[in-house]
């Protein structure tokens, strides 16, 4: 809501590029609540005295030759097993749902689309959405549990375009979302294909 | 970039990929706090940023056969350490949750050093509840001074772009830090 | 040393890699492991020597990575997608005439990867015209694969849409009404809605009146 956003000339005094004293009366109040936002940041130095040595502890510690040497962090092997989820026959059909809120009007330049994902997992601890928007990262978009009927989701402005994505339950289950078309992964599981 | 002990980052590099790893230690002791206030401001907690920089670090050793431009050793370390933090869950915030309301009206009142520091975590908080590229930029920019084309440089992106973030950034922020009804 | 030969393979390649190796070294950094890294870096540079789009093979480490994969479970994924952008490629040249964008290259491997073939693609990319692009085209039919319906349908839907004189907006509607044919019939298979479409496609088309508009040719 534009009612909460800062003047264009007072980002620009947050920027640095003008001073207090060049913006007009009207925007003082705005500067100055702008620059006490600023003198709140902390620029205090952080320091972690020993890091070094436990660092390097770290290391010797997983040396098992005496050539110390080791190329390669072996990669964890996430074995996911896909339960069918225990469900209402009613909700069966209504697994996931993927709601296209608003859709843009087509135009040629690039737009951007509101999405909400939605997942049912009564039983899981965390569920969050991994996929070519965020750079596949699980813990980049966390979906939040909506009263206690088992229902998670999460809200985001994706831009046009297409997407593969996956849920990801309780940090390590991959799941494919069962309301949308899937492909193969190349890894022995399915990804989502979203379009926007 | 040489230290105290005189040899460069290339130099130390590529003594450890010959198989003097123990020299690995000098690269820990000339980095260890340069990018710690970075990964403080950036996960909200020094115990979480502590671990960030360590973790970066191992593994940074591990792909150290990786690392392009040895000279710049600590730019393609900055880039693993801000891969950790953009990877790190929050699964609780350590900086304790606040009356924003109240935090803010101190400014109208003489400022003394406790509402300096409610100020403080108030503004931490709301970082916290930015998205982790628009939070990186203002870190950058306000915590660390980097200049935006300085910015751009080391995150491979344009100034324009830099700025858009920016100023989304600074919206959301205040929406976080004005009253509450 | 590795560093070394792979910096003469990008510079024999040219200046403009370079930069792109740096992108995907810092891209990849901590992500996956240094052989990974390597094996992304080689294949890509030899993709974008051959006009193929490099950032689905990153994209796809990233992936990997992400999932927890091992590593040369990661490099099979990666370089079995690299096999997949050189078939689109050469669908796409089929089709002809000129030499085919990255983004209908991209859009190609993802239809291959959905269950078309590369007939397909080559057939698709045919019917394409000035009104629709073949990256758009290929999407569309790589998600209505990936919705069920066989490739054969697939093909004759989108084609039927556009030889219709659907707009672009047209097709990219077709996988939402392909997916409302199924919730809203009782056990009617993706394969059924996306004849049923076709079916009215076809009729429009031939509609009296209607101005059928001359397929684009090859």
């Amino acid at each position: 809501m534009s009612g909460n956003n800062f003047h264009p000339q007072v980002k620009q005094l947050l920027d640095g590029e003008i001073t207090l004293a060049d913006l007009p009366p009207a925007l003082r109040a705005e500067g100055e609540e702008a620059l006490r936002l600023l003198a709140a940041v902390d620029r205090e130095p952080v320091m972690f005295p020993g890091l070094d040595t436990r660092v390097l502890a770290k290391l010797r510690r997983r040396a098992d030759s005496p050539s110390f040497w080791r190329r390669l962090v072996t990669p964890r092997e996430v074995r996911l097993r896909v339960r069918p989820w225990t469900l209402v026959p009613a909700f069966a059909a209504a697994l996931a749902l993927v709601l296209v809120l608003v859709r843009p009007a087509p135009t040629p330049a690039t737009s951007a689309v509101t999405v909400r994902f939605v997942l049912f997992a009564p039983d899981a601890h965390d569920v969050s959405l991994a996929g070519t928007f965020n750079q596949w990262d699980p813990a980049a978009t966390p979906l939040v549990r909506t009263g206690s009927s088992g229902v998670w989701s999460a809200t985001l402005i994706l831009p046009a375009g297409q997407h593969q994505y996956a849920f990801v339950v309780d940090g390590a289950r991959w799941v494919a979302d069962p309301g949308a078309p899937a492909v193969d992964d190349g890894f022995g599981r399915r990804n989502s294909v979203l379009s926007l | 970039m040489s230290g105290p002990e005189g040899a460069t980052d290339g130099q130390v590099v590529r003594a450890i990929l010959a198989g003097d790893t123990e020299r690995y230690g000098v690269l820990v002791t000339r980095y260890r706090d340069r990018y710690a206030r970075y990964a403080a401001r950036m996960l909200g907690s020094r115990d979480a940023a502590e671990d960030a920089v360590q973790d970066a670090f191992v593994r940074a050793y591990d792909q150290l056969a990786q690392c392009r431009d040895p000279d710049n050793f600590v730019g393609w370390f900055f880039l693993i350490l801000r891969n950790r933090c953009f990877a790190e869950r929050r699964k609780s915030k350590d900086v304790a949750p606040l009356e924003a309301a109240g935090a803010i009206a101190a400014a109208e009142r003489a400022e003394g050093p406790v509402e300096a520091d409610e100020r403080r975590r108030a503004l931490q908080h709301a970082l916290l509840e930015l998205t982790p590229e628009q939070r990186e930029v203002f870190v950058l920019k306000h915590v660390e001074g980097l200049s935006y084309g300085e910015i751009a440089e080391r995150l491979k992106t344009s100034v324009p772009s830099l700025k858009m973030r920016m100023h989304r950034a600074y919206d959301r922020l205040r929406e976080q830090l004005k009253d509450r009804p | 040393m590795r560093t070394f030969r792979a910096f003469l393979l990008l510079a024999l390649v040219g200046g403009g890699t370079t930069l792109r190796a740096q992108d995907i070294s810092t891209r990849l950094a901590g992500r996956v492991s240094p052989e990974v890294a390597a094996l992304v870096q080689r294949l890509a540079t030899s993709a974008a020597a051959r006009g193929l789009p490099v950032d689905p093979l990153i994209q796809k480490a990233i992936e990997g990575g992400a999932k927890g994969v091992p590593a040369d479970r990661i490099a099979a994924a990666v370089r079995a997608l690299a096999g997949q952008l050189d078939v689109a490629a050469a669908a796409l040249t089929r089709a002809g005439p000129t030499h085919p964008d990255t983004d209908a290259i991209a859009a190609g491997a993802f239809a291959l990867n959905a269950g078309l073939n590369d007939t397909n693609v080559t057939t698709l990319a045919r019917v394409s015209g000035p009104r629709h692009t073949e990256a758009a085209t290929l999407r569309v039919a790589g998600t209505l694969a990936a919705m069920g319906v066989p490739a054969a349908q697939t093909v004759e839907l989108v084609t039927q849409v556009i030889e219709a004189g659907g707009e672009s907006a047209d097709v990219l509607a077709l996988p939402g009404q392909v997916s409302e044919g199924v919730s809203h019939g009782r056990g009617v298979t993706p394969a059924q809605a996306a004849a049923g479409l076709a079916r009215a496609a076809a009729a429009r088309a031939n509609a009296p009146g209607q101005q059928k508009p001359k397929p684009p040719h090859p």
